[in-house]
Parts: C-alpha cells; sequence; structure tokens
C-alpha cells in the first residue's frame, strides 16, 4: 500500500519532465538491489548449509533415522502401483457409469438394498479415500443412505484389488483372504441394518456442490477423477506410511511382546492400531503381515478395520458427511468391526 | 505456480518411481523383485499424467479468461470437486517428501540395527529330512536355508561341508558377530533378520558386507531353541560389495 503511494506521488512529481524515463530508471535501479539483496541471502543460506549441513546431517542421520527412512521410502513404494490401479478403476467407473444406474439396480427395501450394495463395493477397486466421494455422490443421486453407507464400508475392503494384495502379504494362507472377505461384508452389511433402523438424517450433514454434470467431457473427467484420487489418497498413504515407519522405529519389540501373549488384548491393540496407522486398504494387507508377532485374529482385526475406521477416513467423512455423523459412525463401526472380526477369525482361523 | 501442482506432482511421483525401478535396481532396498514391471508402468503412467494434466492446465490458461485466475477452476477440473482448490487436495504435496529423498537421496537398505530389533521368530517347526544338498564346493547356502537345516536336518546334511554364506556383520555380546541378511516377504517395513554366528575369525566393521567360507559347527540337540543361531567355523573372511539385491526372499 505505501509502495503504491509513494509510487503515485512520484508520479505526479516526475509527470511533468521525463516521467517515463526517470520511472524506468528507478524501476531498473530498484530491481537491481532486490536482486542483489537476494543474492546475497541466497549465498548466506547455501553457505551455511554447505558448512553446517554435513555436520548436522551426520549428527541426525543415526541408523534409527536411516532405518526409518528406509521403512517410510518402502511402505510409499509398495503403495503407489496399488493405489494408482484402484484411482484408475475408480474414475473409470466415476466416470463412465451414470448415477442413475446405481439406483436402478438396488432394490427399493433398505433391508434389501444394504447388502446388496454391500456385495457391490467389491466392483470399486478403490481404497478407503475413493470410497468416500463416491458414497456420497451415491447420497446425493438418491440411493438410501444405508445403503450408500454400507458400500462405503465393504468397497475398500473387500475388491479384488485388496484380496489380491492380502492374499500376497499372506502367503500360502488362503483363509485369511476368506476370513477378511467375511468379516468385512459382515461388519458393512450389521452398519448399514444398523442405520436404517436407528440412523437419524439430521446427522447427515451432506456437503453440497455445484451440478457441473454438463459440459464436461467424459475424458476430461476421467482424468480429473484419476489425478484427484491418486494425489489426495497417495498424500493419505504418505501420513500413513510416516506413522507405520514411525511405529516400526519408535516401538521396541519387546514391549509388543508384551501385548501378543493375550490374545485378546492383542486383538484390541491392533483394532486401535489399525486407526492410528491410517494405511490405505490396498497396502494394509502387507503392514499387518509386517506384524508377525501377533496371532491372526489380531491380524484380521488390524485388516478388517483399518478400511474403515481410521483417522485419515474419519477426516474425509467429517468433511463430506459432518463431524456429528463422523464421530457416532466411526466409533459404531470400529465396535462392530472389532466384533466381526472376532467370531469370524474364531470361527474360520 | 499453484494451478501447475498437480501435474508437477505427479511428473515428480513418476520420476522417483522410474529412477528406482526402471534406471536402477534401487527398489530391491525398499520392495521385492516381483514388483518391477508394477513399478515401472506406474512410473510411466504418472509420468504421462502428469504431462496430459499440465497440458491441459496450459490450454486453459490460454483459452481461459485472464479474470478467472483468482477463482474457480479451467472446465477440465472435473465435475467431481466443487469443494476442490485448482491446486489439488493439498495433503497431496506430502508426495512430493518420498519422491525428492528417492530422486536425491535414496535411502540405504536396512542393515544392522533393524536385524538386531527384528528377530525372526522361529515358529516350533518339526524336525525332519531335507533334499541333499547341491553339489560344489564350497556350496553356496543362504542364511535361511544355512539355519534350517543346522537347527532342522535329522540327517545332518551339512556336516563334513565346506558352506559359503553372504551378508552384512552385525555384532554381538562378548565380540561375537553374525553374518546376517534381512528376509522380506513384500516390502522393508516386514523385514526380519537370519545369522549365523562365526567363529574362527576376527570380526570387521558392522554393516560391512562379507562372504564367509567355513564348515557348520554342530552344538548338541536339533531344534531352534538349543541350535540357534547356527555357528560356523570359518576359513576366509572376505569384504565385498553390498549386492544389488540386499534381502533374502522370505
Amino acid at each position: 500500500m505505501r509502495n503504491g503511494e509513494a509510487s503515485y506521488v512520484s508520479d505526479q512529481k516526475y509527470a511533468g519532465r521525463r516521467g517515463g524515463f526517470a520511472d524506468a530508471v528507478r524501476l531498473t535501479m530498484r530491481i537491481c538491489v532486490q536482486l542483489l539483496l537476494g543474492a546475497l541471502a541466497l549465498l548466506t543460506i547455501v553457505t551455511v548449509a554447505v558448512l553446517l549441513g554435513p555436520m548436522l546431517a551426520l549428527d541426525l542421520y543415526t541408523p534409527p533415522v536411516a532405518a526409518w527412512w528406509t521403512v517410510f521410502t518402502a511402505v510409499v513404494v509398495q503403495g503407489v502401483p496399488f493405489l494408482l490401479l484402484g484411482a484408475l478403476v475408480s474414475a473409470a467407473v466415476g466416470a463412465l457409469v451414470p448415477g442413475r444406474v446405481f439406483s436402478r439396480l438396488l432394490p427399493r427395501s433398505p433391508a434389501l438394498a444394504v447388502p446388496v450394495a454391500g456385495a457391490a463395493g467389491a466392483v470399486l477397486p478403490g481404497c478407503e479415500c475413493a470410497s468416500v466421494p463416491v458414497a456420497g455422490s451415491l447420497m446425493r443421486r438418491g440411493v438410501a443412505p444405508a445403503a450408500a453407507l454400507a458400500f462405503l464400508l465393504s468397497a475398500p475392503a473387500i475388491n479384488p484389488v485388496v484380496l489380491v494384495a492380502t492374499s500376497l502379504a499372506f502367503p500360502g494362507q488362503p483363509m485369511m483372504v476368506v476370513a477378511r472377505f467375511t468379516a468385512s461384508l459382515a461388519t458393512a452389511v450389521a452398519m448399514g441394518w444398523l442405520w436404517a433402523r436407528f440412523g437419524r438424517t439430521q446427522w447427515l450433514r451432506l456437503s453440497s456442490r455445484p451440478a457441473a454434470e454438463s459440459g464436461t467431457s467424459r475424458a476430461g473427467a476421467f482424468v480429473a477423477g484419476l489425478q484427484h484420487d491418486f494425489l489426495h489418497a497417495g498424500g493419505f498413504l504418505v501420513v500413513g506410511a510416516g506413522a507405520a515407519a514411525t511405529f516400526n522405529i519408535a516401538v521396541p519389540r519387546a514391549l509388543l511382546d508384551v501385548f501378543t501373549a493375550s490374545a485378546w488384548v492383542s486383538v484390541l491393540l491392533l483394532a486401535l492400531l489399525a486407526v492410528v496407522l491410517c494405511v490405505c486398504s490396498e497396502a494394509d494387507a502387507f503392514v499387518a503381515a509386517s506384524l508377525s508377532g501377533f496371532g491372526p485374529v489380531a491380524q484380521l482385526a488390524f485388516m478388517v478395520v483399518g478400511p474403515m475406521v481410521d483417522l485419515k477416513l474419519f477426516a474425509l467423512q467429517a468433511g463430506t458427511f459432518g463431524r456429528e455423523f463422523a464421530l457416532r459412525f466411526s466409533s459404531a463401526t470400529w465396535v462392530t468391526a472389532v466384533l466381526g472380526s472376532v467370531l469370524v477369525g474364531w470361527w474360520l482361523l | 505456480m499453484r494451478k501447475y501442482g498437480p501435474a508437477v506432482l505427479l511428473l515428480l511421483v513418476g520420476a522417483a518411481v522410474l529412477r528406482i525401478s526402471l534406471f536402477s535396481d534401487l527398489y530391491l532396498r525398499y520392495v521385492q523383485a516381483g514388483l518391477r514391471p508394477y513399478l515401472i508402468l506406474s512410473g510411466v503412467m504418472l509420468g504421462s499424467l502428469g504431462l496430459l494434466r499440465g497440458a491441459l492446465t496450459v490450454r486453459a490458461a490460454r483459452t481461459g479468461a485472464p479474470g478467472t485466475e483468482g477463482h474457480g477452476h479451467p472446465a477440465e477440473d472435473g465435475p467431481d470437486h466443487g469443494h476442490s482448490h485448482a491446486g489439488g487436495p493439498r495433503i497431496a504435496w506430502l508426495l512430493a517428501l518420498p519422491a525428492v529423498a528417492l530422486l536425491c537421496f535414496p535411502p540405504p537398505a536396512l542393515g544392522s540395527y533393524s536385524a538386531a530389533r527384528e528377530e525372526a521368530r522361529r515358529a516350533e517347526e518339526y524336525v525332519g529330512t531335507f533334499p541333499a544338498l547341491p553339489a560344489g564346493d564350497p556350496v553356496e547356502l543362504s542364511l535361511a536355508e544355512f539355519g534350517s537345516r543346522a537347527a532342522y536336518d535329522s540327517r545332518y546334511s551339512l556336516r563334513d561341508r565346506t558352506v559359503r554364506l553372504t551378508g552384512f556383520v552385525s555384532t554381538g555380546d562378548g565380540g561375537t558377530w553374525y553374518v546376517t541378511r534381512l528376509q522380506v516377504a513384500c516390502c522393508a517395513a516386514d523385514a526380519t533378520a537370519v545369522k549365523a554366528e562365526v567363529r574362527g575369525a576376527g570380526a570387521p566393521e558392522a554393516d560391512a558386507w562379507v562372504t564367509v567360507t567355513g564348515t557348520w559347527h554342530p552344538r548338541g540337540r536339533l531344534g531352534p531353541a538349543a541350535a540357534w543361531p547356527p555357528v560356523l567355523d570359518a576359513t576366509t573372511v572376505r569384504a565385498i560389495t553390498e549386492p544389488s539385491d540386499p534381502y533374502e526372499e522370505r
């Protein structure tokens, strides 16, 4: 502001004389001074960084930090192809299938629509980050909230990409894949029915968004959806990888062994861990497999809870459906998922 | 600049993935060999998606009205995200962290620090017989194979054979040292250590890569409790450079 005034004043002053030339000279001078100052600052920063950097880096780059970086990078590298595949197919489904199709395929009665929508989750190979906006748009297109919520919970857990990833992570244990599918679908359907029975619509606050359906090409929508899904989920994957690496390095294995002794405590511990670690459903089987000190039921609970309740998902849900909803829904889902995985794990594993 | 954020990010991640999978073997420090084709494919797709995104943004900036800079976004931004911001989701910028790390200073493979923490938990397996050892003198064995035969082979196939083991050095209590390797099932997050104690040679520096040639030193009964970790009486210890695949497949 002050700059503007000054130049205004000087403009007045010099206007009568050879104003244009003087202005040009002043501008050049100013740019020169700024460049000089900027270069000086840059030089100082570079010098300090070059002199102090290696010392500081060597001090900070201890074996635990190096191991943290490696584990962190490894989880991200492992997740990228799966994430991209998920984003690819979910963008294709989102851009190429009109919303009407969903509401036509689903039965009218919510009690019937819930299991159908839950099972339909198998066709959306996205991770949980992708399924939240899809569930939101399903509700907007007139699908019963109970059905959309069952879809929201089941889609990230029982789709083929996740199941293939699970079988890769647990080689030679096909029952783990079956148990994950069963427990996740059961939890999703149970939550859908619970919502149909006890849910209140005023808890749901769908954020409005402009209807931009017309005027955009399908290819444009596809590219935009793909890019957004990948970047959005990728950001949360980095958060999850950081948390996983921190956990990997910071928590001594001996401490975990204390909990692995008791089956109940280890199930609850891993169910809580799934909430905190926020690993994407396409990569969480690998993390579960790495928690090799725990029993299979606890690992199952980790994989059932993870895609349904975690911190990043809570943030996404709060953004899409409102915080009041997210709080109630997430806590109820956590309890249901733990019960479901204990029952199924006890039965199958 | 904000407008070009998504394109820059996609290019960055694509370049990082290609750098470790297509242009080098660095990906083996983080994941298994089998993932390579998928990594290369993802890198190529992310790169081209970034280029496409950049081209669309440039075109939108050229054709769009000059006043639209502050609010709203180009029509190509799609119907999906009315709440969204022209720069793409902000959380996505976190992707730049691992991407830049991989491009500029790829993190090292896990070493003796992790080996000390991630001892492989030995299941109570039954002692049984193993197929005959391959011919060769010395015979090259993975540390996992050496450990299994030492602990479980009731026919003692390791007896009277000279074996060669490759791994990095990790140290234990009282001057003992081990030739160690980490086993990875999927990615470095699930690494567990397998090792063999080396006797008859002084300890090299921790984390140095070595091949050790020697003979198995039986220790009484079989089974993981009595025979773990297995012991090798070394005749030669030779320093080597770190192999491109630092882990053993599980």
